[in-house]
Order: structure tokens, then C-alpha cells, then sequence
């Protein structure tokens, strides 16, 4: 159950990252209201996905997870590039998480 | 140095002081939702509460100046860095060799993204500037 807390926790977190952009520091009330309630909801999946995980691991992933998943989401939707640095450091966020489930870290 | 340019490096100065700041509330922010238990523990879930307040604002402030990559780069570095670390110092937790060395490739990845995103955006964007 952690891994699916954790998992909508992340994508909660990337809409935080969206709405934060688009509130222009905070200065459009709609999508200021949307970030604070998407990292409100964001926030509770991550301390029920804690209750299981260490918090430096549980936090560690979900942040990464989420960086990775702005990324993909500006290359599939806002024609932003994919080069070989941004594919390298996907890569290593992942070889990272696979790596702390099969050393049983997690 | 003219008092312009002296002005335009004070207010990088201080928007890179405002940036370590919310790396540091950014910490607090991840200790305090693990110590809040699933928010039943009404103290760190307050301290919760606040920290996240503070590090949106503190991130945001920051990022007016800052560029976006880079500025995420460093908030997310330090905040899953500093978790990690003070992890084991609040909860008893323990940091293995192996968790170790797993988290220094996640946050290096992420950081490296972020960074190489930075990088490619300005690319992109040079052409257009005169």
C-alpha cells in the first residue's frame, strides 16, 4: 500500500509544480488555491506513504519521481527536448529507485 | 562596478540566500510529515503545515531571480540531502551502506535533470535574444 500512496503522492506533486507555474508568484488566486489544495492532498498520501518508508527514502523518491515526470510531461505535451543529459538523469533516478527495492532498502 | 550592476548582485545574493533558506525549510517540510504519522500527531503536523507555507513561498520568491532548473535543482538537492540525513537523527531510523549509495544516485539523478533541463531550455532560447 505504501507504493500506491507514494505514487498518487507524486502525481499530486507534479500538478503542485504545474499550478505553482502558472500562479505567476502567487499572484493569480485560481491557480494559487490549486497549488496549495493539490500540495495539501500531495502532502497526506506522502505522511501515510512515511508511515511505511524512512522519511530521507520515502521523500528522496518522491521528489525525484516527480522531477522526472515534469520533465516527461513538458517533452510529451509542451514540445520541450529530450536530449541524452535529461534521458541520463531519468535513467539514474530510476536505476536508483529499482536499486533501493532490490538491496530490500525499502 | 556600476551601482546598477552592484544592485543586480545583491539581489542575486539575496534571492541565493532565500533559496538555501527554503532548501533548509524544504527539510524541515519532509521531517515533519514523517513525524506527523499520517497527520495524528498534532504538533508535527502543524510544524507540517508551516514548513510547507514556508518553503513554497521562500521557493518562489527565489525562483523571480533564480533560474527555474537551476533553483529546483538546489531546493530538491538540499531537501532530499538534509531527509536523509536527519532522518536517522529524529526517528531512529538507519541509513545503510546500501540506501546510501541507492539515494546518492536518485537525488544526483534528479538534480543532473533539473540542471540539464536548465541547460537545454537556454539552448533553445538563444536564438531569440538579440
Amino acid at each position: 500500500m505504501h507504493w500506491f500512496y507514494l505514487g498518487i503522492a507524486v502525481v499530486f506533486e507534479i500538478a503542485v509544480a504545474i499550478a505553482a507555474g502558472k500562479a505567476q508568484g502567487f499572484t493569480r488566486p485560481a491557480w494559487t488555491a490549486a497549488t496549495l489544495v493539490s500540495g495539501g492532498i500531495a502532502t497526506y498520501l506522502l505522511s501515510l506513504a512515511l508511515l511505511t518508508f524512512d522519511v530521507g527514502v520515502g521523500y528522496a523518491i518522491w521528489t525525484s519521481v516527480a522531477g522526472v515526470g515534469i520533465v516527461v510531461l513538458g517533452a510529451l505535451f509542451f514540445g520541450q527536448r529530450l536530449g541524452w543529459r535529461k534521458l541520463l538523469g531519468i535513467v539514474a533516478v530510476i536505476v536508483g529507485v529499482v536499486g533501493l527495492q532490490l538491496s530490500g532498502a525499502v | 562596478m556600476s551601482s546598477e550592476t552592484a544592485t543586480a548582485h545583491s539581489d542575486r545574493a539575496r534571492a541565493w540566500l532565500v533559496l538555501l533558506l527554503a532548501g533548509a525549510f524544504e527539510v524541515g517540510y519532509a521531517l515533519a510529515v514523517g513525524g506527523s504519522q499520517g497527520f495524528t500527531v498534532l504538533s508535527w503536523s502543524l510544524v507540517a503545515v508551516v514548513f510547507f507555507l514556508l518553503t513554497l513561498f521562500a521557493l518562489s520568491l527565489a525562483l523571480r531571480t533564480i533560474d527555474v532548473g537551476i533553483g529546483y535543482a538546489v531546493w530538491a538537492g538540499i531537501g532530499a540531502v538534509g531527509a536523509a540525513l536527519l532522518g536517522p537523527v529524529f526517528f531512529g531510523e538507519t541509513l545503510t551502506p546500501a540506501k546510501a549509495l541507492w539515494l546518492t544516485v536518485i537525488i544526483a539523478g534528479v538534480v543532473w535533470l533539473k540542471l540539464s533541463d536548465s541547460l537545454e531550455r537556454r539552448q533553445t532560447e538563444r536564438p531569440a535574444r538579440p
